[in-house]
């Protein structure tokens, strides 16, 4: 590879890019001139917003006690927490408008007052059927212990009443309901009639120390009324609410002294919060929240449009063809794309961040300064400091390069620009999708967290889980030791990502996509009656595909059933289950696929008899494997989040003495041997392999086989068995090598349980003195076995998959024959094998 | 220079099932000798030069450019053709002089080299008043002739023409015909492919007729013109053909036997 070359293309590209408006305006406009608007734009609507007073009444004013609580038409501004709150609410009392008072607005204050009290009056009717009701009630209550006979019929009439007074009741709710939207009130307060002389008369009992009066004092309290879902209403009701709590407090106080009782009684545990934030954390605390999620969306909206344009443009304006005949390698021409749209990525995500972050601290100054609006109580944000500043750039490369690599290779796919668009607005939905996942502050890269392994080399997360833990404190050793494999993993996956783009661009099927019209009816015609021997890659991934959705789909009914089984039919049930997703969600795809879209539903599904050697190995392996592949999972339980409820039951069921051991066996080892090798060795394998590259298919397959399994664990375990199972089925070209591995290797799992329960109850002694113990040692999780078992173990494991590795490699297989077929070498020849 | 033996291509194709887009072709070009490709829309004319030029895979057979094969040593096949295009292939956010450059430097050639050779196409090609014109703003024959610029910075021993003056004013056709014609005179091994009958009567020294993937005949014209026994260039390519869909009726359900 010439890095000249790869330069070249790239500084031509990002030329290209700068003369184009649309990048310009992504890049630079967006960022530098739209999210200043915005701010600006925001800050003003607040301000405008929170300067309109709202509309206050109060009926029965002047049964208001001391303090005073009222000035003119406005509460005393002391009440506030900010005082200048004060000129947020008018208020309009009875008492003003019947002095003539009000000015140029006395016309409005009687009709507002009038609005109030009729909504007054249906409070009342509506308190005083409550009363009726609850009277009627009790009533009811009273003829019902009294034993049934004639009164039977006075019950009724009750039960009519009840009825009545609730419907009256009813009307009265929905006319008081209207009254208030229809008038301009936002909060109503009716105070009642004696307010003041009630307060008094508990307070003189209380200096005279007259106890059992106190305890019996009940008087009528005012009402609020309010609408929770007019928003004016509500900003009304919690300023009023906060100037009454004051002046509250304020009455109790002098209650209090009157009394010569402390001020303290009401308080009786009077906790008080002492923070210990530092200004500078309670930003960071806020940066850590914003910056992640947006890092990661810039970094894929930056990659996202200029992929398009350098891919699926370039096919587009049809100049990719010129391109590809010139000397430079597919992978230059990748590489110098790859690194244009990483540069983007990269400079779209800073400048945004940059942008978004002074806009931010600019509009909270200027909120704080004011004191005003829900955004003072933020304080002042100071910028982050610089390591965390340098993590943030170190956590970009991988993260752009990550986007860069996956959005140019979906482009590339594309025929057009607008169908690049279609390709990667799901790229950015899921990359949406998992920042809103790492927001959460349940999720975090730390090592309390059983799951902060797992979560360290996922991919996207694992960087925003990073980046948010460094962001809170960059000097956290805790979070820092995940950078190694946050880095390391992140790296991995943008080469894979690469690597799949380089794919993209060397597949002639990719860049020469003519634009034929696709009809769906066109398209399964074809399917059917251009039926090759076996199925091609794409219908390979779609059975994959179809077997992942129909576990998803049946997840939920197959739970329940399993909860709704009493604990005793509970292993028996998930056996029968077990069978059953095996049969249904497995098996079948896989084999009507065979038979609906390929010729040979023998050669799809190798149903060859194979070579007897390759049946002895396949029968030996997982004897060895077997210890290998528990320790290894045991040595790495660390690493994974800890086993969801239902697997822990199942493997809690399969060392279960009292289930029969034959349905054991038939659920998880025969159907999965049988359903799992027909499925991805048989008509998954078959058709990745069509292509002729061995070892993609059977990587591919091993990880669909592996995602299968769901659960992290076995998604692990499954992935390397799946390796050597593929590798097996190839080389023999047989499914029943691979049957009969799985089945010994899924049955050793089952017995080493059943084994281990039997061992530990009762045997542990004569199992420490017998000859076994040199192989194994009786642990915490059951059988252990010891270093002896695994050096025999690996060398045998090694010998044999060496062997298989090398054996008919050379030979040409019916396989390579078929991809002589499948890489089109020999179209006339397969026609007229078809035709004829 | 050129050699095409057996060359089969098939693709598989929504509505008609595979396709052979090329079926067992041969040929031979020399250098100094101008190769027409003429054939219909669809004939495969197209899928012979892009394999030719190392972006297609064959299925079977072989191809070679100057003793390279297409398929085992593609780097050194592109290093020798140039291609033009119909579509031109210009970019629009590039000047012609900026993308004739960019491609003389992909091509590998040093500096001086490369500014000399420039200098010299802008004038033969009488380029030099729009040397700064974006791709975006130029007209057709300005396209071609940047195209031509482009295909030719590298002095390639060969040089394919997919249908060159598709979609040009006779004008501008006339001038990309003397362009041709005139790297013919400097020896160059060149196959042009067209659907125009006048331009392989004045232009080429060898004919080739495909039709459906297949070739029909192959010479000179005046050999074909006697072997077939039509002094019309015209006539003759279409009694060609219908021969050739008449005696393939029977299978015209998909595909179309081997014919050669």
């Amino acid at each position: 590879m010439n890095w000249l070359t790869v330069k070249l293309i790239f500084l031509r590209e990002v030329r290209d890019q700068f003369r184009d408006r649309r990048t310009l305006f992504m890049i630079a406009v967006l960022p530098l001139l739209l999210y200043p608007a915005m701010g600006i734009g925001m800050l003003q609507m607040t301000l405008l917003f929170s300067e309109q007073p709202r509309t206050v009444v109060i009926l029965g004013e002047k049964h208001l006690p001391p303090p005073q609580l009222l000035e003119g038409d406005k509460f005393v501004s002391n009440w506030f927490n900010n005082p200048a709150d004060s000129d947020k609410l008018n208020v309009v009392t009875d008492t003003l408008v019947e002095l003539g008072g009000g000015g140029l607005n006395a016309s409005r204050n009687r009709m507002l007052i009038e609005q109030a009290r009729a909504i007054r009056e249906r409070i009342e009717q509506h308190t005083a059927i409550d009363a009726d009701v609850k009277q009627a009630e009790s009533a009811q209550r009273e003829r019902m212990k009294t034993p049934a006979g004639p009164s039977d019929k006075s019950l009724a009439v009750l039960q009519e009443r009840i009825g009545q007074l609730r419907a009256k009741q009813v009307t009265i709710d929905h006319e008081l309901m209207d009254l208030f939207a229809s008038s301009q009130i936002q909060v109503l307060i009716v105070v009642p009639d004696g307010l003041k002389e009630n307060i008094e008369r508990v307070n003189r009992l209380l200096v005279e120390r007259d106890n059992s009066h106190v305890a019996g004092v009940s008087y009528p309290r005012p009402t609020i009324v309010k609408n929770r879902a007019d928003d004016k209403s509500v900003v009304a009701y919690a300023r009023v609410r906060e100037v009454l709590e004051a002046w509250e407090e304020e009455i109790l106080r002098q209650r209090l002294s009157a009394a010569e009782l402390p001020q303290e009684l009401t308080r009786p545990v009077g906790s008080a919060p002492l923070d210990l934030a530092a200004e500078e954390q309670i930003s960071a605390n806020v940066w850590s929240k914003m910056f992640p999620a947006l890092l990661v969306i810039m970094a894929v909206t930056g990659a996202f449009y200029p992929a398009v344009d350098v891919a699926a443009g370039e096919k587009e304006r049809g100049t990719m063809e010129t391109l590809l005949i010139c000397p430079a390698t597919r992978t230059e021409i990748v590489l110098g794309k790859f690194f244009t749209v990483m540069c983007f990525s990269m400079s779209t995500a800073l400048l945004n961040l940059l942008s978004i972050g002074a806009t931010g601290q600019y509009m909270l100054s200027v909120a704080g300064g004011m004191g005003r609006g829900a955004l003072a109580h933020a304080g002042v944000i100071t910028l982050p400091t610089a390591p965390a500043l340098a993590w943030l750039l170190i956590l970009l490369i991988p993260l752009s390069a990550f986007f860069s690599a996956m959005c140019l290779a979906l482009a590339t796919f594309a025929r057009s620009s607008k169908e690049g668009q279609y390709y990667l607005t799901p790229l950015l939905m899921v990359s949406i999708g998992l920042t809103v996942f790492c927001l959460s502050p349940a999720v975090e890269i730390y090592p309390v967290h059983q799951a902060s392994w797992f979560y360290s080399v996922m991919p996207v997360v694992n960087i925003a889980l990073l980046l948010k833990a460094l962001l809170l404190n960059p000097g956290n050793t805790g979070a820092l030791i995940f950078a190694a494999p946050v880095l390391a993993t992140s790296i991995g996956y943008s080469l894979l990502a690469l690597w799949w783009a380089i794919e993209q661009f060397s597949s002639e099927g990719v860049l020469f996509r003519d634009g034929e019209r696709f009809e769906v009816g066109l398209w399964l015609k074809h399917l059917l009656r251009e039926k090759e021997p076996t199925p091609t890659f794409t219908e390979a991934g779609f059975c994959f595909v179809i077997i992942m959705l129909a576990q998803f789909v049946s997840m939920r009914a197959f739970g329940q059933s399993i909860a709704s089984a009493t604990p005793d039919e509970m292993g028996m049930q998930m056996m029968k289950l077990m069978v059953i997703q095996q049969l249904a969600i497995i098996a079948c795809p896989a084999l009507f696929m065979a038979l609906i879209l390929t010729t040979s539903v023998r050669q799809s599904l190798r149903l060859w008899l194979p070579n007897w050697k390759f049946v002895a190995i396949a029968a030996l392996l997982p004897f060895v494997l077997h210890p290998l592949s528990l320790e290894l999972m045991a040595s790495l339980q660390w690493f994974f989040p800890q086993l969801p409820d239902g697997a822990t039951r199942l493997l809690r069921a399969m060392g279960d003495g009292e289930q029969s051991l034959p349905l054991i066996l038939i659920a998880l080892a025969v159907a999965p041997a049988v359903c799992e090798e027909l499925a991805f060795r048989g008509f998954i394998l078959t058709g990745f392999n069509r292509n002729g590259r061995t070892r993609v298919a059977i990587g591919l397959s091993a990880l669909a086989f592996g995602a299968m399994h769901m659960i992290p664990q076995q998604v692990f375990n499954a992935t390397l068995l799946g390796i050597v199972l593929g590798l097996i089925a190839l080389r023999s070209n047989s499914l029943l090598p691979g049957v009969i591995f799985h089945f010994l290797f899924n049955s050793l799992a089952v017995m080493r349980e059943r084994v281990s329960v039997r061992i530990a109850d009762g045997h542990a002694e004569e199992f420490r003195q017998s000859f076994w113990h040199w192989f194994a040692t009786l642990g915490d999780g059951g059988l252990r076995y010891t270093w002896l078992t695994l050096v025999i173990s690996g060398v045998a494991a090694a010998m044999c998959l060496w062997w298989v590795w090398q054996s008919g490699r050379a030979k040409p297989t019916p396989e390579a024959v078929n991809n002589l077929f499948a890489s089109g070498l020999a179209p006339a020849q397969q026609h007229s094998t078809c035709v004829t | 220079m050129i050699s095409v033996q057996q060359l089969t291509k098939g693709f598989d194709d929504l509505r008609r099932g595979w396709v052979a887009a090329l079926d067992h072709v041969s040929f031979d070009v020399q250098p100094g000798e101008i190769f027409g490709l003429l054939g219909p829309n669809g004939a495969g004319k197209t899928t012979c030069l892009r394999i030719l030029s190392t972006v297609l895979r064959p299925s079977s057979g072989t191809a070679t450019v100057s003793g390279f094969d297409v398929v085992t040593h593609p780097t050194e096949v592109r290093k020798r053709i140039g291609f033009m295009s119909n579509n031109t292939g210009i970019y629009d956010r590039m000047t012609a002089w900026e993308m004739a450059e960019y491609y003389g430097r992909l091509y590998g050639l040093p500096e001086d080299v490369l500014q000399s050779r420039l200098e010299q196409l802008f004038d033969t090609l009488q380029m030099n008043d729009f040397r700064d014109t974006l791709g975006a703003k130029m007209s057709t024959g300005m396209k071609q002739k940047a195209s031509i610029a482009r295909a030719m910075v590298h002095d390639p021993p060969v040089i394919i023409f997919d249908e060159p003056t598709c979609g040009l004013d006779v004008l501008v056709a006339r001038k990309v015909l003397a362009i041709v014609q005139s790297l013919k005179d400097q020896g160059k091994c060149i196959i042009f492919s067209t659907h125009i009958m006048r331009e392989v009567e004045k232009l080429c020294d060898r004919i080739a007729i495909i039709h459906k993937g297949a070739i029909l005949a192959i010479g000179t014209l005046p050999e074909l013109q006697e072997q077939h026994q039509q002094p019309d260039t015209e006539e003759l390519f279409f009694d060609l053909i219908e021969r050739y869909d008449q005696q393939n009726q029977p299978s015209a359900a998909g595909f179309a036997p081997v014919a050669g």
